[in-house]
């Protein structure tokens, strides 16, 4: 068992080791910058000792007392995940170091410590039961999610079966303890001062009934002397050491219950809790169950850095960006509040919401290959983000999620196909805050050029036929008699002295086009996408032509058009 | 009165002033906003790419304060327009309405089409009312010049927002002359700020801005007041970066700030220090400017009562 759990512990430091290393190496975007991971590390270690010896080391108490320690953030989020994560995270720590860290730790720490005495015997109860009742609340809050946005991979699933596993076992073990024949012998021989054969069986009948032994010498109905004599043999020479079985509460019920099942199986239990324990020591570093060591290191970072700093490629948020995508829980609080949240419904693309974007990015970030059609996915998932910053001010791990996002949106747009979403208004935010600049305008470049090969321009046209009028839902440019108010009073066409050069066509000659049945070259002009929207000319138009309204239709079919390849 | 506050994507995360001084305006009244964690994004920002997807967000927005029994009020024209047209659209198109119904009843909600949308600005003028901000005024501007953006989308197409006489727009010059500021009238009152285009053609954009901006200034207004959180992005963050060096900029002043500070509320409350274009000396000339409640006109005509 000993080398078992050497082996184990080996594997956690490798794995706490091997995780650590990936905060300071990769990372979305990491291949514009030229770094390596001494420098990654030293930077990290120069920020946390310049917080340390400054005043916001303030901030970073405050955090861990808030954030940390009674998890604020959760809290605000939802009482009922608090609740669940807090029974989780406080009843297994408390297990930890009344039970979980050996006989010698506890002794340390509590100097009246005896695993068979009280408080003792009935806390590790208390703190199981408070694991159980946490996982009973994770599990039905995670099946009884009503419109399933967010998945439930198996990682999800995993954590809570390894953790509820190791509750259940210790809970079996105990059970089986206190009804094993073969348990009782031992302790008997050990500490009990038991004379005669008579005395013996008093105490055996006093345990069997009084404390949940199975025993084959005893059997009900005990003798009620016997119990009695037991009684006060056990008063001598058990009690001081062993408080009554009923103190564990949980376990002691479930032995009235499963006691003839399990009486026998005590030492078999046993390998299995501590193999449980020690399987899952070993596999937390490569698992969520990492989160316990991340969501501290991002909390704090959180705390004293903030995310409202303009989005920069630095060294300094490669590393906070790793740190962040490890301390990810998968817990879907940022997508249940998502401002996009209905976009997702149109687009059915998972990559919309933020915690499905951050389980891709955590490959990409890693460096690993990702399908086409799934990159394209979350390019478009990344862009369809309104930038209400709302995942960052509630992520529960504090992670960064708008620098990540940004990031990765414009490393992704450099590479991927031209994206046609630039073309919505998710691209003000984006512009206002000045960031990426650059590799914005070289985004919308890509768009541009894909608009020049699938449609044609009026200019390029040598005659203009006539056709029947299609392809648009919206019929009012059927009234239209060419007064030309609408471009008489646009205040796009007013900023040009020569405005049909820039604009491809002029509002009047586009509800004209429409009519002859040129949809396709009104649908390629530059002027839809420089109208300003202001719907000044829809207003005016004498004759009713909801002219701004079309313009949007005819904006939608360019990027269906653009984003099926030219099919449509 | 109690109505669920739509603040979108903008304010709450770069306009945080714009909802605490409305709130801080509106509480005078009696008007308590309450706040819908579910909300979502109004669906504007993806209307150039799908229309349906446009609709939709809104639909549900509106089922969430209808699951509450409340009517909504918005601050900005482009969340006000969407959830209009989301409106206008389920009356019209029942298959639509069904089809979108289907979807809300994932999470149990329904759209009826039962919860009023309102602009803040409807709520000030028609349920308090000017007579009643007359009351309750302690102090009048004396002397302060402004101008108005109205805004596209809260106007047109006057079908869709039915907020106000969409080509002589009277409700914010009411407003601001009850605060004793004069509105003026200029070129820019009832035309587009640019936002719409910002990312999108960014030139393009900045010429409707500075165009906005150079106009206001010429009228000789000391002041721009948005009444919509794009407006006020692009004329006070925006403005700043388009403006080339050397060009005269203008301070920009929510209409709820304006109105704030003519209620005696103080102006750390107000925010106005956080708009990008106000500086102290601003705020202690809005200070200066500050006389008692009582319209100019009846002091004269008081006074010449009693020279006579």
């Amino acid at each position: 068992m000993k080398l078992i759990l050497a082996l184990a512990f080996i594997i956690f430091l490798v794995g706490l080791v091997i995780r650590g290393k990936s905060w300071f190496s990769g990372g979305v975007g990491s291949q514009t910058i030229d770094t390596s991971i001494i420098q990654r590390f030293s930077l990290a270690l120069k920020s946390v000792f310049g917080t340390l010896f400054s005043s916001k080391v303030i901030n970073a108490l405050t955090t861990f007392l808030t954030d940390i320690v009674l998890q604020k953030r959760l809290f605000q989020k939802s009482i009922g995940r608090w609740t669940a994560h807090m029974l989780i995270f406080t009843g297994f720590l408390l297990l930890l170091v009344t039970h979980g860290l050996g006989e010698g730790v506890s002794n340390a720490l509590f100097s009246d410590y005896y695993a068979t005495l009280q408080p003792y015997l009935s806390l590790r109860n208390v703190f199981a039961l408070m694991v159980l009742v946490g996982l009973g609340i994770a599990i039905y809050r995670r099946v009884s999610d009503k419109p399933k946005r967010v998945q439930s991979y198996t990682s999800d699933w995993l954590a809570i079966g390894f953790v509820g596993a190791i509750i259940i076992t210790g809970i079996l073990l105990e059970s089986s303890k206190i009804s094993s024949y073969s348990y009782y012998q031992g302790m008997v021989e050990e500490y009990g001062d038991v004379s005669d054969e008579q005395e013996a069986l008093a105490l055996e009948t006093y345990w069997a009934s009084e404390h949940g032994l199975i025993s084959e010498n005893v059997t009900k109905p005990y003798n009620q002397e016997l119990v009695e004599e037991g009684r006060a043999v056990s008063e001598n020479s058990c009690i001081e050491c062993h408080s009554p079985t009923s103190g564990a509460f949980v376990s002691f019920s479930l032995a009235k219950v499963i006691g003839p099942l399990v009486s026998k199986g005590d030492k078999f239990l046993y390998v299995v809790h501590l193999l449980t324990c020690f399987g899952f020591l070993a596999w937390l570093p490569f698992s969520k169950m990492f989160h316990i060591v991340s969501v501290p290191v991002s909390l704090l970072i959180n705390g004293v850095r903030g995310f409202k700093q303009p989005v920069e490629a630095s060294e300094a948020s490669l590393n906070r960006q790793m740190i962040g995508l490890s301390a990810c829980t998968h817990c879907g609080s940022c997508s249940e509040l998502c401002s996009s949240l209905m976009f997702y419904e149109s687009f059915q693309n998972d990559f919309i919401l933020p915690s499905e974007k951050v389980q891709l990015l955590k490959k990409v970030a890693e460096g690993e290959t990702i399908p086409t059609d799934t990159k394209e996915h979350l390019q478009k998932g990344l862009y369809i983000c309104t930038s209400c910053d709302r995942c960052s001010t509630i992520c529960p791990s504090g992670i960064n999620l708008r620098e990540l996002f940004i990031t990765a949106r414009y490393s992704l747009l450099a590479e991927g196909k031209p994206e046609t979403a630039l073309l919505s208004h998710f691209s003000f935010p984006l512009a206002l805050a000045q960031n990426f600049v650059d590799d914005h305008l070289k985004a919308l470049k890509k768009v541009e050029e894909q608009f020049k090969k699938l449609f044609q321009k009026l200019s390029d046209l040598s005659k203009l036929t006539i056709s029947r009028p299609g392809g648009l839902d919206n019929t009012s440019f059927q009234s239209c008699y060419t007064c030309q108010r609408c471009t008489n009073i646009c205040p796009v066409v007013r900023l040009y002295d020569d405005p049909q050069e820039t604009l491809g066509m002029l509002p009047h000659q586009i509800i004209f086009s429409l009519g002859v049945g040129k949809t396709e070259l009104a649908a390629g002009s530059q002027m839809i996408w420089s109208c300003s929207t202001c719907y000044l000319c829809q207003e005016h138009c004498p004759n009713k032509v909801e002219l701004t309204d079309i313009f949007y239709s005819l904006k939608n079919s360019a990027i269906k058009k653009i984003d099926t390849g030219g099919d449509k | 009165m109690k109505l669920a506050f739509f603040q979108g994507c903008n304010i709450p995360i770069r306009i945080e002033q714009y909802a605490t001084s409305l709130e801080a305006v509106l509480s005078k009244f009696g008007v308590s906003l309450v706040e819908i964690k579910e909300f979502t994004c109004c669906g504007y920002p993806i209307r150039n790419v799908d229309e349906k997807s446009y609709i939709l967000p809104s639909v549900r927005n509106i089922a969430l304060a209808e699951a509450e029994g409340l009517d909504i009020l918005v601050a900005c024209n482009c969340c006000f327009a969407s959830l209009q047209k989301a409106k206008h659209m389920m009356e019209r198109l029942p298959s639509l309405k069904a089809e979108v119904n289907e979807i809300l009843d994932k999470e149990g909600l329904v759209y009826h089409g039962t919860a009023q949308i309102k602009h803040f600005l409807t709520v000030l003028h028609e349920d308090v009312g000017i007579e009643q901000i007359k009351k309750v005024l302690v102090n009048r501007y004396t002397e302060l010049n402004l101008s108005v953006i109205q805004g596209c989308h809260i106007l047109r197409p006057r079908e869709v927002t039915t907020f106000d006489d969409s080509f002589v727009p009277k409700i914010t010059d009411n407003l601001v002359q009850v605060t004793g500021a004069r509105s003026l009238d200029w070129q820019g009152k009832l035309e587009c700020c640019g936002a719409a285009l910002s990312g999108i053609n960014n030139e393009l954009s900045a010429a409707l801005l500075n165009e906005k901006v150079d106009r206001a200034i010429e009228a000789g207004a000391e002041y721009l007041t948005p009444v919509c959180a794009y407006c006020y992005l692009q004329f006070d963050t925006a403005q700043a970066n388009m403006r080339a060096s050397g060009q005269q900029s203008i301070p920009v002043l929510l209409y709820s700030q304006l109105l704030g500070l003519v209620l005696g509320i103080d102006e750390k409350q107000l925010g106005i220090e956080l708009n990008s274009t106000i500086n102290s000396r601003h705020i202690s000339h809005l200070k200066s400017i500050l006389g008692p409640p009582v319209e100019e006109k009846k002091k004269r005509k008081k006074k010449a009562k009693t020279t006579a």
